[in-house]
């Protein structure tokens, strides 16, 4: 097989590494393509030679998903890099999908712009691989996800076959909308080799406005959002914040909200003074401006654990990351559900939930036991909102014990049809996604 | 529905229909059915073989099944003011209206949310939540007529969508009629990021080729704080499309971005809501700015000045409610209007970066004088939606053809500039030939081959989308040939 790839890639570009990983989702080999035409050819083998492929971008996500320890090649996009196309005046980018999220932000500064999100590990995701995974951070709530900036994809078929999807224009209806099939369906249906996007001006002026509630006091909490959705106010996140991890990122006890503002200086201002005059009793507020305000978002996104960092794992204290979905409102419950359950589970849960976009995400850690009954009872929790649970990271061995998708939908013939539609000899990553897709 | 209690009288396939939906909602008399032979697209027609007004999601159900059974082909139906002719008949489908589905089921303004019937108009629903200060956000000039369900089916952008996005962006759930007649939920409670591929983004937009919508969940919008709205006039339609990019590139995403030419602004000077816009402008800007009050007075200002460095003949912004209303009327009508001042026109729809306003309108400018017809520009400036109106009379002979021919250069241009074919209308019918100047092949069949998972028999709105087949595999899949459009 190598033998075979090095007829298209240079064998540099091709790691024989029989390399174990506690996160799995590993390759025979790894190989790093840095064009389109090597990822087509590449495909072209594999499926042509009923070889298994999985992809990654710099895999952050590796312990997202996959009862698969192993395939037979490792497609990296981390050599597939770089800007295509940018022009300021169309507000659009068109990158290549290893890029990662700092260097697409450090190339965009300058001209006043940049991404519309904002992802765990910006120095490591890769805009192929947030858009695969549909990754999202806390300024969704005004930013929109991975479904509302991407505007044009080029993908490689299982098959080899390059197919565009979308345009490089803001409004397009021509046709079906394709992108939406290859955002968040984790690298199932085919390898993204390029992303276009929009873009949104740099805001101004940033602010971020802590405001703590006792434990005590939980009811003020719901009270004070309503009060402030149902205003003038145009936060661009509304993150709560369990006390544990209120007490890490800022010393603050007690459950906080994250109110992040951003744009002219003059209406940033204008809305902290709006939280001022409406501060519930007994709380605490705290203002933090500009690069302190940046500084707690950098921290914020580097607490999702990093496979890239973590080459053993100890399952008397393992960490695995959650993900929740509800309605906007019920996050506040289930921040605190999460968080109680956790004392009395032994295991230590770090949360954070977006009121106004309902993503909650928890990272547990403790022994395998624990953990696991923590993920279910989590689960229940969710479900009985109406909502979902998925797990977002857990090592390679605990996957095979949480479903971590969860149960499939009731429609999920359509999505089998899709799969098979475009990857009918499951060429790319089987047995990622949800149902075993 | 529509006449006094008659019974149904017809072949088996009227009399099962009419057993579904009772007898008063069916229509199958030649001189019933004339009415639904086109929508907002005029120049194709074809004739259903019934129309069937549904009360209820099982009731679309029944008739989908029924009809699926029977292998006869059907469509959905909105308002019928689509204007690529989404839910045109070859001829011998039956139309299935949501008219008779336009309930507001529920709003929750804690969590943003309201769920509607497919036939529930676009309007009602900002009116229906404006007294709490919430709003709907895409904002289609159609929208006094046209349903959500539409809305969702065409992907329906609008004015308003430059900043806050298009129908897409706004859709959360979605109850769909499969075409075997099954009933799935997609997105469930509005709730974000459900696990599997993302159905609610594929669906939202297929123009009717996958399921019938018969319950959507949009997200609400609380009402900005402020707004203001500027009016700019130039002397040459090259400064006003710089100063499209120019304010952009300053880091402003207005709230809308409109703009007209010259011929536009004939039109609506001429028809029932005048403005009073001098007669010798080569362009004009119709800008709104919305957000925290503080804010927008610096941002009006930096786009004045934008204005003013792209030489402006003079810009206004309006001193009230009132002013403002006139001038969204003004420009919300501006299709029609062309009616004051040409037999018929004809709406094209393409999309290109904005950054290449000047060199497109230019080419179009060209196509114009080829063709012998006015071209009128009345557009989504800011997502650098162009909609050329070709202004044609139908009774001379020849002209429908060139305003067809007119129709597709335009659209070739926008392609050739790295645009599209369609910003919000959809392709429809008329636009099928067009899909070529953008897609290969092998990308049409991708999408061809996803409508299959859904639609495998292709009964639901067939012949729509893509163009005629051009490789054996597709000619199987395409019902009955001799279903070509007739022009008239
Ligand atoms: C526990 C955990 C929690 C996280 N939580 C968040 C969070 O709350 N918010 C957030 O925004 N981010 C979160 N992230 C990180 C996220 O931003 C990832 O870093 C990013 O989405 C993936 O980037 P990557 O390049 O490392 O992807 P990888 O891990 O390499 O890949 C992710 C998935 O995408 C596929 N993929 C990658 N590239 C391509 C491509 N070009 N074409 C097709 N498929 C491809 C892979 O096969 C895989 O299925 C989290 C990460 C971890 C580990
Ligand atoms: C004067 C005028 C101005 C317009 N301005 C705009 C504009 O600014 N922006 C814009 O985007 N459009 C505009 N349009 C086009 C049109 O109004 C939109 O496309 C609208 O979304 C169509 O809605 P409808 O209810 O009339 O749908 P119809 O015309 O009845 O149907 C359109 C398509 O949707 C399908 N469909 C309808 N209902 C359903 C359902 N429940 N489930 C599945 N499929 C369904 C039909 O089969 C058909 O293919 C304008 C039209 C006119 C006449």
């Amino acid at each position: 097989m190598v033998t075979e790839l090095e007829k298209i890639v240079d064998e540099k570009r091709i790691v024989k590494s029989g390399d174990e990983d506690p996160f799995g989702n590993l390759g025979k080999c790894t190989v790093y393509p840095q064009t389109e035409e090597e990822i087509s050819a590449i495909l072209t083998y594999a499926s042509k030679n009923g070889r298994k492929v999985f992809v990654e971008g710099s895999g952050t996500k590796k312990g997202f998903g996959g009862l698969l320890e192993k395939a037979d090649i490792l497609l990296s996009l981390s050599h597939c890099k770089g800007v295509v196309e940018y022009s300021a005046g169309d507000l659009t980018i068109t990158v290549r999908p290893g890029t990662t999220i700092k260097e697409i932000g450090e190339y965009l500064a300058p001209f006043g712009q940049c991404l519309s999100v904002d992802p765990a590990w910006p120095e490591f995701a890769t805009i192929g691989g947030v858009i695969a995974a549909n990754s999202s951070g806390p300024k969704r709530l005004k930013y929109g996800s991975a479904r509302d900036f991407v505007i044009g994809l080029r993908v490689v078929y299982p098959d080899g076959k390059v197919i565009r999807t979308g345009g490089k224009v803001v409004k397009n209806v021509a046709g079906y909308d394709m992108n939406k099939l290859f955002v968040g369906s984790m690298g199932t249906l085919g390898v993204i080799s390029e992303v276009t996007v929009k873009l949104r001006p740099l805001p101004k002026y940033e602010s971020l406005v802590l405001l703590s509630f006792s434990e005590k006091n939980l009811h003020e909490i719901r009270s004070f959002v309503i009060q402030l959705l149902d205003s003038m106010m145009e936060p661009v996140s509304l993150e709560l914040v369990n006390p544990t991890l209120s007490n890490q990122l800022t010393g603050l006890e007690g459950y906080t909200l994250f109110i992040g503002l951003e744009g002219i200086e003059k209406s940033v201002l204008y809305q902290e003074m709006w939280i001022k005059e409406h501060q519930p009793k007994e709380t605490e507020l705290i203002i933090l401006q500009q690069h302190e305000a940046k500084k707690i978002w950098s921290t914020f996104a580097k607490l999702a654990p990093n496979p890239l960092r973590i080459k053993e794992i100890d399952e008397s204290n393992l960490e695995i990351g959650i993900k929740i979905g509800s309605k906007n409102i019920d996050v506040i419950e289930l921040v605190e559900a999460c968080h109680l359950m956790s004392l009395n589970k032994h295991v230590d849960v770090r949360v954070h939930g977006g009121i106004g976009h309902g993503i909650t995400k928890a990272y547990v850690k403790g022994n395998t036991e624990a953990v696991l009954s923590y993920v279910r009872d989590i689960r229940s929790a969710g479900c009985n909102k109406g909502g979902y649970a998925i797990v977002e990271h857990a090592p390679y061995i605990l996957r095979k014990h949480v479903n971590v998708w969860g149960d499939p939908p009731s429609y999920f013939s359509l999505l089998e049809g899709i799969k098979k539609a475009i990857d009918p000899n499951n060429v790319l990553n089987t047995q990622r996604f949800v149902g075993g897709l | 529905m529509f006449r006094k209690k008659r019974k149904v009288q017809g072949d088996e396939t009227i009399l099962s229909l009419a057993r579904i939906v009772g007898d008063d909602y069916i229509l199958y008399r030649k001189e019933d059915l004339i009415a639904y032979e086109c929508d907002g697209l005029t120049l194709y027609k074809g004739m259903p073989k019934a129309v069937v007004f549904p009360k209820t999601t099982e009731e679309v159900s029944q008739i989908v099944n029924y009809l699926s059974n029977c292998n006869i082909p059907f469509i959905a139906r909105g308002a019928g003011t689509g204007l690529s002719g989404g839910a045109i008949p070859f001829g011998g489908e039956v139309i299935i209206s949501l008219v008779r589905m336009k309930k507001l089921l529920r709003i929750d303004y804690e969590n943003r949310q309201a769920v509607i019937q497919p036939g529930f108009v676009n309007l009602k629903l900002t009116n229906s939540i404006a007294h709490k200060g919430y709003y709907y956000a895409p904002d289609p000039s159609s929208q006094y007529a046209c349903t959500i369900g539409g809305n969702v089916a065409e992907n329906a952008g609008g004015a308003h969508c430059l900043k806050y996005g298009v129908t897409t962006n706004h859709v959360l759930g979605l109850e769909v009629v499969l075409p075997n007649g099954d009933i799935v939920e997609i997105g469930e409670e509005g709730i974000a990021d459900r696990p599997g591929y993302d159905l609610l983004g594929l669906l939202t937009g297929s123009e009717g080729t996958m399921g019938i919508v018969t319950k959507i969940t949009v997200r609400i919008l609380k009402n900005p704080e402020g707004k203001k709205t500027v009016l700019a006039y130039f002397d040459r339609i090259e400064d006003a499309s710089y100063a499209v990019s120019d304010i952009i590139s300053v880091g402003i995403v207005p709230a809308a971005l409109e703009m007209m030419d010259k011929t536009a602004i004939e039109g609506v000077e001429a028809a029932n809501f005048p403005v009073g816009h001098p007669k010798d402008l080569a362009a004009l800007l119709l800008i709104e700015v919305d957000g925290i009050t503080v804010g927008i007075e610096d941002e009006i200002n930096e786009i004045v000045e934008v204005c003013r460095r792209r030489n402006v003949r003079e810009v206004k912004v309006a001193k009230d409610e009132a002013e403002r209303a006139k001038w969204w009327a003004n420009r919300k009508t501006g299709f029609g209007a062309m009616g004051a001042i040409s037999p018929d026109y004809l709406v094209q729809d393409g999309v290109i970066p904005r950054t290449k306003l000047p060199e497109v309108l230019a080419k179009i400018n060209d196509i114009s004088k080829k063709s012998g017809l006015r071209i009128a520009n009345i557009f989504h400036a800011g997502d650098g939606n162009l909609h050329p109106l070709i202004l044609f009379d139908a009774k001379k002979e020849g002209e429908t053809e060139r305003a067809l021919a007119a129709g597709s250069e335009c659209l070739r241009a926008c392609a050739e500039s790295g645009g599209s074919i369609t910003g919000e209308h959809g392709v429809g019918i008329e636009k099928k030939e067009e899909m070529r100047f953008i897609f290969t092949d092998d990308e049409i069949e991708a999408q061809t081959n996803i409508r299959s998972v859904f639609n495998p028999h292709n009964l639901l709105n067939p012949g729509k989308i893509f163009p005629s087949p051009s490789r054996c595999a597709e000619i199987k899949q395409e019902i009955i040939t001799n279903r070509e459009p007739v022009i008239n």
